[in-house]
């Protein structure tokens, strides 16, 4: 049997059935289920202690979902707006912005950028299998908030 | 992964040494431990050679890893020698990662077949838009790195 044949010898269970469905289509079952009975929802974020690792978590998508917005807001604006790039450039330069005002803007630039790219490597850290221990998690945790915020101070000075 | 500490009484050390412990380790699914000697039919998810769809998922997944090792490349790249190339490498990469990455917030959050088809499309036009985009200011304006560096230099 071909499933059997991908199996680990080493895991020598019978009477093992595969299942007919595939994840997309239990999580579709599930969801046309639930979503029709309106059967309450325990609450789960409002309870649940937050943690370092999971705050981080979220963060990396929120920053990630920012930064994709950026971009895309960036690549429409070229293909909609009327001037150059360096009109525009000139236009904020006119503006005689104080020095504190531009420095704040770019570490507001930088620091989802950074925080994205320290997290992201700390990601593909754990999909080397590396550093999946919990000590470790907040561990590398605070490594890449301290990355981020120097990283972020160091760039924006530029 | 269980540790089965399995224990060596060789006859000849049993006067002279403690008993020697040796951790063994046997893999088991990621499922409740029976008794021993229960054998009823189990459901488990496996990973189907004979069935179509699943190396695409696991291709995606490889794909999604190295796009990013790629683009994590580039932003060294980028500041170190900022050229034709890579402001193009940087809006494919750029725009294929954000619309990967994306995708799997669609996926985690959108549900029923109608509106995450809806929304995996309308995700589609947004991305080959902000390629196209990206690409026509590499091309008829000054480029992603030089105007990186311009926005830099106010």
């Amino acid at each position: 049997h071909c499933f059997r044949a991908r199996v680990n010898p080493q895991l020598s269970i019978r009477n093992a059935v595969p299942l007919g469905t595939t994840a997309k289509e239990e999580m579709e079952r599930f969801w046309n289920k639930n979503t029709n009975s309106n059967r309450p929802v325990s609450p789960h974020l409002t309870i649940y202690s937050w943690s370092l690792p999971m705050a981080m978590s979220i963060c990396h998508r929120g920053t990630g979902v920012a930064l994709s917005g950026g971009i895309s807001l960036f690549g429409l604006s070229a293909l909609l707006l009327p001037w150059n790039f360096e009109n525009y450039l000139a236009f904020v330069k006119s503006l005689c912005l104080a020095p504190g005002l531009i420095y704040t803007a770019k570490f507001a630039f930088a620091f989802p950028l950074m925080y994205h790219t320290w997290n992201g490597i700390r990601h593909l850290m754990w999909d080397l299998g590396k550093g999946l221990k919990i000590p470790q998690l907040y561990q590398s945790g605070v490594v890449v908030l301290v990355l981020t915020v120097l990283s972020s101070v160091g760039l924006a000075a530029m | 992964m269980l540790m089965i500490p399995i224990m060596f009484l060789p006859s000849a050390l049993l006067l002279r040494t403690p008993t020697v412990v040796r951790p063994v380790f046997v893999s088991a699914f990621l499922q409740d431990q029976r008794t021993p000697g229960w054998c009823g039919a189990q459901n488990i998810h496996l990973s189907p050679s004979c069935h179509s769809g699943s190396k695409a998922a696991s291709l995606h997944w490889t794909s999604e890893r190295v796009v990013s090792v790629l683009l994590l490349g580039l932003l060294p790249a980028a500041y170190v020698n900022p050229c034709s190339a890579v402001d193009y490498s940087l809006a494919a990469a750029l725009s294929l990662h954000s619309h990967w990455g994306l995708g799997q917030v669609v996926t985690d959050y959108v549900h029923g077949e109608a509106l995450q088809k809806t929304a995996k499309a309308g995700l589609l036009a947004l991305s080959a838009l902000t390629f196209a985009g990206l690409c026509y200011f590499n091309y008829h304006d000054v480029g992603i790195c030089k105007a990186v560096a311009m926005l830099w230099k106010l």
